[in-house]
């Protein structure tokens, strides 16, 4: 009896509306297995050896749905409710080469639901500005292959210089600069739970895959220095592909 | 006291056709002469309404009963008897009751108070009775009698006619037989001394209703009753005396219902019923259905004028006839508040006239009204933006959002008679623009397509246009007589209704205040004729059957201007560039135009029935079981397609404990247990800013509720506790709280101190109190609200024709929120797009303090 007055009063002894809201830590940082040394054989059979790498990184979203092929042409965000069950936001200043963890700046927030995919952030102002001049990449070191080595550095940014020029005059906004910042889909598998911890770890390593060093220039008072052109098309678009690559340099995982 | 002194009067009071009116009496005491002495009449100081027995009414019966009543020296009622009886022993004893709690001056004989004897007539009808000219009270009424002359009743002359400027209604008389323990005929009487912020926090005393608003002062109020989040009424058909409140068509809510045109002081009585049980009740009585009945109580012109909290003014012109009905009166009401917190602030009019009386043999209602009001609008606050102190708790992200709200109506009702017969027409027409401007979101839905040059989240304002008329006409016939030695019954309406409504919602740019998208754009012609027939069939005097069916035919005829919101041909070289709504040319490059017309019909079928068993004992039992339908939104009609209306199935049983003591206490119990099914419900989505269909849900409960009153107090107190899950999932349905209560409580009455010194007027004071507890409701995404706990108080003293109050809603100064929600907004107070659910409110209002002086005239003596 005393328990039926108690529900009575509480009003809230059964009975849910779904998967429950969910608050959890987050952290980002470099690889685990940094530790044992940036150095690395490329995709392309360099070997690099990375003396910096760091990344201005805006925010992590994690989907419960597979977005469909072609779907981010249309936009960068989905309205609808029940798309996103996890968010963290920055901006964090990370240094892939340490696997040290950084928390995001807010505690992340979500849907204890499975999620499917992650999207990564990397913007230094609003998704959608154009002139944004932030350098979201900053890597440098040197790539050796068949005894012939580039020592190189790269800053890259994502604005005026990624804009995808307006092909189809009919689809003005078929290529937005929110989608040059977003990467996604990532696969992932995992589902936020109230007070777990939501890790991100990115691995330089995979951003090189595509990248021929060999097609880069000696550019005039770098000192011996290859620099890899921050710009959309070459080596400086091979790169870009690699930091927007959705496998082999994102890693979501969740501890409870 | 000599016995030559004692003298007994007989007294031909007035006709009092109607009770109602305490402390309402003729300024001068009426001299009597031809005696030999200078006789005064006695004259009411208070005369409390009889009260119609809800099982008489039930039954049907009617009737006069004139009451004897002795008085002593002082005036008081020292004995009560019968001298004319109804033949229904209920109304007699009911009679009896009332004239013993009635208070005279004393009849004074060359000045010198004696005792004396009286006739107080009270009838009951139930149709009302306007009232009748008031002749003053004939001379010969008065008779010194010597004492102890044996208390002979005097038979009531043929000519007795209303004579009494105290005279008023045996009300109840409106109201339909009673459909069992769900069916609440609620007298605000001395309850209306609760601070009440509107009308609408009336329907509080009906058990299960919650009410929230997250829109406003000129926005309807979200009511929830019994499990049914109903929105701005879209599951209760709301009326006033009759005359429909829901607007039909309105793109925000189809039903939306906006009481605050309704002035609260004209508020006398109300009747609800929950659950869709009664024949009468129609389109939108999912939830069950809630009539306001108007009329003024004090007579004469009454001031008011209000200053409180948030420079808050209000001011009050009422004026009744010292001799009318109390249907009869008009009002104007002034309100302007800056308001609590930020964009709060607003004003608002409304203006309201009736006339009741009697044209040849007919009773006629008249009845106007005119309503303007504008207010700012808060509109939600982010938890986590509260708590990180980013925002404040009354603080607004958008001051743009706010309403414009009005109403124009005008109504007639004719009732007439005859031997078996009794016929009413209600003729309505109504006029009602409204724009609401909202933002739920923030800067979250205007993403990004291919088609539209590349823009940034421009913002998620809406503004909701609606220009609605409305006419209409609803009437029936009722029969009565005699079967089984019963008095039997059997009604038949109609109800007709035509909607012609303009509709439009767009987005509006936060940087320019420019519309960029337009979401709909709907020219709406629907109709609704409806039949029904309903009878009350008594087997014995302790068992009735009522109800019968309900049959309505919905027409919908819906021009969408909007038909074709986005380009398809994105290949053609002409095919324009997206940024506008609306377009005239799309799909492969075919030429069309914008708008797309449907039209429908669709017929609904329902049958009621509710068995009353009893009373024994003061004790009396119902089952009912009822179906009731609620139309559709115009934007969901599809040309010839049926259309979907959302059906409800309602079941339930409960129990009914009405017992007087003495002479003037009185207590009503009520407990029922309920089942109700709807097979397509409406959650509101604040994404679209309308509500949308959702699946099938079922709600099981119990609501109890009780009144206490008596000469000098009025308790009431009721309590709900309700379940509501969706069919297919089992999940409860979001918003809806599960346990509701709420408490009433006025203590009020004459001060005995220094009357004498006071020109002959007692003072009188009041002490009032209002307690709302709203359990944790379910919120989306597993979640719980917090609970709301408020109390309000008031306390007044009065002195002839002046009232001075002073009144306070939350009284604790809780800060509390009225409403929670968990969606996704994004009001750029984070650094990045916020895009996963979290938890919203709209803030209660903090504590806040009226006063109030005011000023009667030619009403109280």
């Amino acid at each position: 009896m005393k328990r039926l007055a108690f529900c009575l009063l509480l009003s809230a002894c059964h009975g849910s509306t779904g998967s429950p809201l969910v608050t959890f830590s987050a952290f980002a940082g470099g690889p685990a297995d940094i530790t044992t040394g940036a150095t690395f054989t490329t995709g392309s059979g360099y070997g690099v050896a990375l003396s910096r790498a760091k990344l201005h990184l805006a925010s992590a979203y994690l989907n419960q749905t597979v977005p469909l092929s072609g779907a981010q042409e249309s936009s960068c965000v989905q309205a609808a409710d029940n798309v996103y069950v996890g968010e963290a936001f920055g901006p964090l200043d990370l240094d892939l080469l340490s696997s040290t963890l950084q928390p995001f700046s807010l505690p992340g927030e979500g849907i204890e639901t499975l999620a499917q995919t992650g999207e990564v952030w990397l913007t230094g102002g609003a998704i959608d500005a154009l002139d944004d001049t932030t350098v979201i990449l900053e890597v440098a070191g040197t790539a050796t292959k068949s005894g012939q080595a580039w020592p190189f550095t790269a800053s890259v940014t994502i604005g005026n210089n990624r804009a995808i020029p307006v092909q189809n005059p009919a689809l003005p906004g078929s290529h937005p600069i929110c989608q040059q910042r977003i990467v996604t889909p990532i696969p992932v598998e995992l589902t936020p739970t109230s007070g777990g911890t939501l890790t991100l770890r990115i691995d330089p390593r995979g951003m090189f895959n595509a990248l021929e060093f060999s097609t880069l220039q000696p550019t005039m008072g770098s000192k011996g220095v290859y620099v890899v052109p921050d710009e959309q098309g070459g080596a400086g678009g091979q790169l870009f592909n690699g930091l927007r690559s959705n496998v082999g340099v994102y890693d979501f995982s969740f501890t409870p | 006291m000599s016995s030559s002194a004692r003298t007994l009067a007989r007294l031909l009071l007035p006709a009092l056709l109607a009770s109602g009116i305490p402390r309402v009496a003729s300024a001068q005491p009426a001299p009597v002469v031809g005696t030999g002495h200078q006789l005064v009449a006695p004259k009411p100081l208070v005369a409390p309404k009889a009260v119609y027995p809800a099982e008489a009414q039930a039954r049907g019966e009617e009737g006069s009963v004139t009451v004897l009543a002795d008085l002593d020296e002082t005036g008081a009622v020292r004995a009560v008897s019968i001298a004319v009886s109804s033949g229904v022993e209920a109304l007699d004893d009911s009679a009896l009751e009332a004239a013993r709690k009635w208070r005279f001056s004393p009849a004074l004989d060359d000045g010198k108070p004696i005792e004396s004897q009286l006739r107080i007539p009270f009838h009951f009808h139930h149709v009302e009775l306007p009232p009748e000219p008031v002749p003053s009270l004939p001379p010969a009424a008065v008779a010194p009698t010597p004492a102890p002359a044996p208390v002979t009743p005097l038979p009531a002359p043929p000519e007795l006619k209303p004579t009494s400027p105290y005279e008023s209604s045996v009300r109840g008389s409106k109201d339909p037989p009673s459909r069992g323990a769900s069916d609440y005929h609620i007298d605000v009487e001395n309850l209306s001394l609760v601070p009440r912020a509107s009308a609408a926090e009336i329907l509080k005393l009906a058990p299960g209703i919650l009410l929230t608003n997250e829109g406003g002062d000129a926005h309807a109020e979200q009511v929830f009753l019994r499990g049914f989040d109903a929105r701005e009424g879209q599951d209760i058909e709301f009326t006033v005396d009759g005359t429909p409140i829901n607007e039909s068509g309105n793109l925000h809510g189809n039903g939306y219902s906006d009481t605050h045109f309704i002035i609260p002081e004209l508020v006398q009585s109300l009747r609800v019923v929950e659950g869709p049980f009664d024949p009468r009740q129609g389109n939108y009585a999912v939830a069950g259905s809630a009539d306001f009945h108007l009329g003024l109580r004090d007579k004469g012109l009454t001031t008011k004028f209000t200053v409180g909290s948030y420079g808050t003014y209000r001011m009050l012109l009422a004026w009744a006839p010292q001799h009318g009905s109390p249907g009869t009166f008009a009002a104007v009401e002034l309100y302007q508040t800056t308001g609590f917190g930020q964009n709060r602030d607003g004003r608002r009019g409304s203006a309201m006239a009736q006339w009741e009386g009697k044209v040849g043999s007919s009773d006629v209602r008249l009845s106007a009204q005119a309503y303007i009001a504008s207010f700012h609008t808060a509109g939600v606050v982010r938890q986590d933006d509260y708590q990180a102190g980013r925002i404040g708790f009354y603080d607004t992200y958008d001051s743009r959002q706010g309403e414009d709200s009005q109403r124009y109506s005008a109504s007639a009702e004719i009732t007439s008679h005859t031997d078996h017969i009794t016929f009413r027409n209600l003729l309505f027409g109504i006029a009602r623009p409204l724009r609401i401007r909202e933002n739920f979101t923030g800067y979250a839905l205007d993403v990004q397509t291919p088609l539209q040059t590349p823009h940034d989240q421009r913002g998620d304002l809406l503004d909701l246009n609606v220009m609605e008329g409305t006419v209409g006409l609803r009437g029936s016939a009722r029969l009565h007589g005699k079967i089984l030695k019963q008095e039997q019954e059997l009604e038949l309406g109609y109800f007709a209704r035509g909607d012609f409504v303009s509709s439009t919602q767009q987005r509006v740019e936060a940087a320019t205040g420019h519309p960029y998208q337009t979401d709909a754009d709907l020219d709406s012609r629907l109709g609704d004729i409806g039949l029904y027939a309903d009878a009350n069939l008594r087997f014995t005097r302790w068992l009735a059957l009522r109800g019968g069916a309900r049959g309505d035919l919905f027409t919908y005829d819906v021009n969408n201007h909007c038909a074709v919101p986005i380009t398809g041909d994105v290949s053609h070289p002409t095919a324009p560039v997206n940024d506008v709504s609306c377009l005239s040319i799309e799909n492969m490059g075919a030429h069309r135009e914008p708008n797309q017309r449907a039209s429908t019909v669709s017929g609904a079928l329902m049958p009621r029935a509710s068995l009353l068993v009893g009373p024994w004992k003061s004790f009396s039992a119902s089952v009912s079981a009822g179906k009731g339908v609620r139309s559709i939104d115009p934007q969901y009609i599809t040309q010839d397609v049926k259309t979907p209306f959302a059906s409800v199935g309602a079941y339930e049983g409960g129990l009914t404990y009405q017992h007087r003591f003495r002479d003037s206490i009185d207590l009503q119990v009520r407990t029922v247990a309920f089942y109700t099914h709807v097979n397509h419900d409406l959650i509101f989505s604040q994404t679209v800013g309308r509500n949308v269909l959702a699946n099938g849900t079922t709600r099981i409960g119990s609501a109890s509720s009780a009144r206490f009153t008596g000469a000098f107090w009025d308790l009431a107190a009721n309590l709900t506790y309700t379940q509501a899950k969706f069919d297919d999932t089992g999940l409860l349905v979001p918003y809806v709280p599960d346990l509701v209560v709420r408490a009433d409580g006025a203590l009020f009455g004459d001060l005995p101190w220094w009357k004498d010194k006071l020109h002959g007027h007692a003072l009188r004071a009041s002490l009032s109190a209002g307690f709302s507890y709203v359990g944790p409701r379910p919120l989306p995404y597993g979640a719980r609200s917090n609970t709301i706990a408020t109390l309000d108080g008031s306390a007044s003293i009065g002195w002839w024709f002046l009232d001075l109050s002073v009144g306070a809603q939350n009284l604790t100064d809780r800060k509390y929120r009225l409403g929670e929600y968990n969606y996704v907004s994004d009001f750029h107070s984070t650094p990045y797009p916020a895009l996963v659910p979290v938890r919203h409110f709209a803030a209660g209002a903090p504590r806040t303090v009226m006063f109030t002086i005011a000023l009667n005239y030619g009403g109280k003596s």
